[in-house]
């Protein structure tokens, strides 16, 4: 049994052990009870016995005594001798009434009854009592019992002698109820006799009430001679112990089991009231002994309760002086201690250590990570140009300017709006409330107050930024894809140029709409729906295309062609991108292979995302396809975007690794859009840097970003990278680049992105143009 | 001793009587096991008697607390007196039909002998002391005898003839038939006889001293 409460269980032992002491006692009790009962009831018949002996003695040595001096009486043997019978007859009913006896008779020598006191006018006939008066014959006087007429008589017979014997007298005491009264009045048993009259048992005399009687008459069997037993009348147990008194008679003297006992049932009874009673007591007094260990205990665990819920603040009381005592004053310095270390870990959990801000820790909670929050608005603001700045001016200037930043958005923002710093160049800001008027107008007081340069030692640095606005819960069902999307959001306005885009804009159109799309994806794959199209990449010192890059359109057959930005999002989310990265390989793979072997040798790149960077089959599959395609590794590229490699950056650069080691190429996409400084990436084996389109497309407006650009590829070509130009629209620009000795440009000036069926056809006619 | 006496002088009488031409018969009687049975009487009935024959006085003593002797045989019409030895009283009857008499509380002789004149057997008690018994036979015939220790009984000077031999014993348990005896001169006639007798231990006395209260 287990008791969950240590109250229930001091009691449990308390009356446990009570009652087992208690039951012992009882039972020892009753039965040494048992055995004085029976003991004593053993006793008892046995005394009834000797009773019943000595008493059958004495009447009968009364009897004779009384017939033997009848027997001597001169004028009685003078009657006889003289045959005067009515003379004898008035002597025996005179001598027998003064003894109180049934009957007296004179017997002649040959056994007629000459005279009979029970029928006195009657004729001489034998007399009934054969047995006793044969044994009278044989040694001159007997006494027994015996039947006469139905009754039963106690009967001696002695000799009347003058001087030879003349004659017998015979005189018997009435056997009956009366005489078993007398004799249970003096042994204090119960004595029934039971007599054998033409084959049925009768009850000529007893004591016992006529239930009782007729039950002893109707037992078939005698019980056995002078043996205690115990038999079972009428549902009341008897100790009884049979005494034969005749051949056919037998005295049963019975002892009331239950009456014997009814002493120590009250006894029992006493006991069992002291037992209760006792228990009573015990369970009371247990119970309050085990309150009074129990309370404080509880008091403790509900203390306990309510640390472990979080709740620090209400001290554990204060319950005296002894052990449990000193237990609850160690449990509130606990308490205290614990309290202090969870606002310390709180602070560093949801603090950002660089500004001070709070973090995208604080953030996830805030949008319901650990259950249902209010709606608000989250607004995520990423600052144009900070890797660059960051490898330009160094970290601890990027820091700086990162920590000036946050303080000009807690500065801009009003009262009760949070800021917090999610990562690298990545601030958000959240305002209680859906309006989305409110959360626009915000953002461009935000975007505003961007605009104005930030004098970090004396120096003006231009720093702006574009936002993406989310709703929250409409936007996402969860909070970390409310961040996706809303980041998709910030690189959406970055790319149109402006301050802010809406989450809810991105991804076409209604959530719905989405739903379908992402239900769409899969039968989309098996309905080869998705198409590679292929953009030249120009080696800007030659002046030739010596690459490609891999681009994903989905041609849907209702909506048309949709492009990436619209559906890979959900394929990353879903989980899908695993099932396109792999077919997308396979395309690349196989298109570069056959472009090999028509002699036109192109190192072609494809993107991959977060997932499939921590998908550790990607490595096996990538030498798998090379490996049956015949195709050289170096021919292939992989394009990794920044952000990719921060989720879990081990398993990133493991991945990377085994990548590497099979000899692919490697390149870090959309290089200066995120946070990663060079330093990270110089630890990365990659080959290749992809500068943001961004900074491209100001290239030409923005001093400052072309300072940017030739020092990206400056430090670039230190650390050993080929450096990639994206968005390069204008021959101005591609001279530009090839001036600051960038090493490869891509973008609309050189060609859009074509069907991989094209490119073999627009290379003819590059090449045809390049000859005229 | 007084019976010894009684009994040779009944002989004596007979021896008398008829000398010319006398028989003796010896009775032996004994019980079924063979052992001899005293106090039986033999009696030979059937003969002539000389009515002239004296009748003489009998006497029944009473000897520490004891009739003396136990039986006695006389011929119908004699007298007997019972005479007390003892210090201390006796009160004599019988019940007996052909004889019943009380003598109350005595000492001594009594006044008067009781004569029996019928025959028949007669149980004589005391009614103080129930363990004293004895038993007069009164007969016809003069011929008798009543067994000795040794069970035999000797009847001398019997006439010749025809005669019945009666045996009689006080504690008989059966009456014994009556048998032809036939006589002829000077035979010597030996009888054996078988009787079943009860045994006169049935009631002992107590000892003397406890008897005086
Ligand atoms: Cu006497």
């Amino acid at each position: 049994m287990v008791f969950r409460s240590i109250e229930r269980r001091i009691v449990a032992v308390f009356v446990g052990l009570l009652a087992l002491v208690t039951s012992l006692t009882l039972l020892l009790v009753i039965e040494s009870n048992d055995r004085v009962v029976s003991g004593e009831s053993e006793r008892r018949l046995g005394a009834g016995v000797r009773t019943f002996d000595y008493l059958v003695a004495y009447s009968q040595s009364q009897m004779e005594t009384a017939a033997s001096v009848l027997a001597r009486d001169f004028s009685f043997r003078e009657a006889i001798a003289t045959q005067d019978r009515a003379t004898v007859l008035s002597v025996l009913r005179n001598h027998g009434s003064r003894i109180g006896a049934g009957f007296m008779m004179v017997v002649s020598l040959d056994g007629m009854v000459m005279a009979d006191t029970l029928a006195p006018g009657g004729k001489p006939r034998p007399a009934p009592f054969d047995g006793l008066l044969r044994a009278a014959q044989a040694t001159g006087q007997s006494a027994g019992f015996d039947e006469m007429d139905g009754r039963l008589y106690q009967i001696a017979i002695v000799p009347i002698m003058a001087p030879g014997q003349i004659a017998w007298v015979a005189m018997g005491f009435n056997v009956d109820d009366s005489w078993a009264r007398s004799f249970s009045a003096m042994s204090g048993l119960g004595i029934a006799v039971l007599a054998e009259s033409d084959g049925r048992t009768v009850v000529p005399a007893g004591s016992l009430s006529a239930e009782l009687r007729d039950a002893l008459g109707e037992r078939s069997a005698l019980p056995p001679p002078d043996i205690p037993i115990l038999m079972s009348l009428n549902g009341q147990r008897h100790h009884v112990m049979a005494r034969p008194m005749s051949e056919r008679a037998t005295a049963v003297l019975l002892l009331s089991l239950d009456q014997a006992e009814a002493v120590f049932r009250d006894l029992h009874r006493s006991l069992a009231v002291i037992a209760l009673g006792g228990a009573v007591l015990f369970i009371l007094g247990s119970l309050r002994l085990a309150r009074h260990i129990a309370r404080p205990v509880n008091t403790l665990a509900e203390a306990a309760r309510r640390i472990e819920a979080g709740d620090y603040h209400e001290p554990v009381p204060d319950s005296g002086a002894d052990e449990i005592g000193q237990l609850a004053a160690s449990f509130d310095r606990m308490r205290q201690g614990i309290a202090a270390r969870e606002q310390k870990i709180l602070r560093l959990a949801y603090e950002d250590g660089l500004t001070g801000l709070p973090n995208r820790t604080w953030l996830l909670d805030r949008l319901g990570r650990t259950g249902p929050t209010p709606p608000c608005a989250v607004l995520i603001l990423d600052l144009d140009r900070f890797g660059l700045i960051n490898d330009a001016l160094g970290h601890a200037v990027g820091d700086r300017l990162l920590r000036l930043v946050g303080d000009r958005l807690v500065a801009t923002v009003a009262p009760g709006i949070g800021v917090c710093r999610l990562w690298g160049d990545e601030f958000a800001v959240v305002r209680d409330g859906t309006d989305t008027e409110a959360a626009i107008a915000l953002s461009v007081t935000i975007h505003a107050a961007l605009q104005e340069p930030i004098l970090l030692d004396g120096q003006r640095i231009d720093v702006g930024g574009s936002l993406g606005i989310g709703f929250w819960p409409q936007d996402a069902a969860d909070s970390n894809t409310l961040l996706q999307r809303t980041e998709l959001a910030v690189r959406e306005a970055k790319r149109q140029f402006r301050g802010y885009a809406l989450a809810s804009e991105i991804g076409a159109g209604p959530p719905h709409e989405q739903l379908s799309l992402i239900g769409e994806m899969r039968d989309a794959l098996l309905r080869q729906e998705f198409e590679v199209f292929y953009q030249p990449k120009l080696d800007l010192a030659s002046g030739r295309v010596t690459g490609a890059e891999a681009l994903l359109r989905w041609r849907h057959p209702s909506r048309g062609l949709i492009p990436p930005a619209q559906f890979i999002p959900f394929a990353e989310q879903t989980g899908f991108i695993r099932e396109i990265t792999p077919w997308l390989l396979d395309q690349v793979v196989a298109r570069t292979a056959a472009w090999r072997a028509q002699g036109l040798n192109l190192v072609v790149s494809a993107n991959l995302s977060t997932l499939d960077l921590l998908h550790s089959g990607l490595a096996p599959l990538v030498k798998r396809l090379l490996a049956s395609s015949g195709l050289p590794p170096g021919q292939l590229c992989l394009e990794i975007t920044e952000s990719a490699l921060m989720d879990d950056p081990d398993l990133a650069l493991a991945t990377l690794n085994q990548l590497a080691e099979s000899g692919v190429r490697l390149s870090i996409d959309d290089y200066g859009a995120g946070h990663a400084s060079l330093a990270y990436l110089k630890s990365l084996p990659v080959h290749e840097l992809k500068i943001d389109q961004a900074f491209i497309f100001s290239l030409m407006e923005s001093g400052k970003d072309a300072e940017i650009v030739r020092s990206t590829i400056a430090l670039g070509h230190a650390l050993g990278l080929k450096v990639v130009a994206e968005g390069a629209e204008t021959d101005a620009e591609l001279g530009w680049l090839k001036r600051a000795g960038c090493d490869v440009a891509q973008g609309y000036g050189i060609a859009r992105p074509m069907p991989g069926a094209e490119v073999t056809g627009w290379m003819a006619d590059q090449d045809s143009a390049v000859a005229r | 001793m007084i019976h010894r006496r009684t009994v040779l002088f009944v002989l004596a009488l007979a021896a008398c009587a008829t000398e010319a031409s006398a028989a003796e018969l010896s009775a032996c009687v004994t019980g079924p096991t063979g052992r001899p049975i005293p106090d039986a009487a033999v009696v030979v009935e059937g003969a002539t008697v000389d009515p002239r024959m004296p009748r003489p006085l009998a006497a029944i003593e009473q000897i520490d607390r004891d009739f003396v002797p136990f039986l006695t045989i006389v011929r119908q019409g004699t007298e007997i007196e019972f005479p007390n030895r003892d210090p201390l009283k006796h009160h004599v009857y019988s019940f007996s039909a052909a004889k019943p008499f009380e003598i109350k509380l005595y000492a001594g002789k009594p006044a008067a002998p009781v004569l029996f004149d019928k025959t028949g057997d007669i149980a004589i008690g005391c009614n103080i002391h129930d363990w004293m018994e004895a038993y007069v036979l009164v007969v016809e015939s003069p011929y008798f005898a009543k067994t000795g220790p040794d069970g035999c009984a000797k009847i001398a000077d019997l006439p010749a003839g025809r005669h019945r031999l009666r045996l009689w014993h006080p504690l008989q348990r059966q009456a014994v038939a009556e048998r032809p005896l036939v006589l002829d001169g000077a035979d010597s006639i030996r009888i054996d006889a078988t009787m079943e007798v009860s045994p006169r231990t049935a009631r002992r006395k107590p000892p003397a001293d406890k008897d005086d209260y």
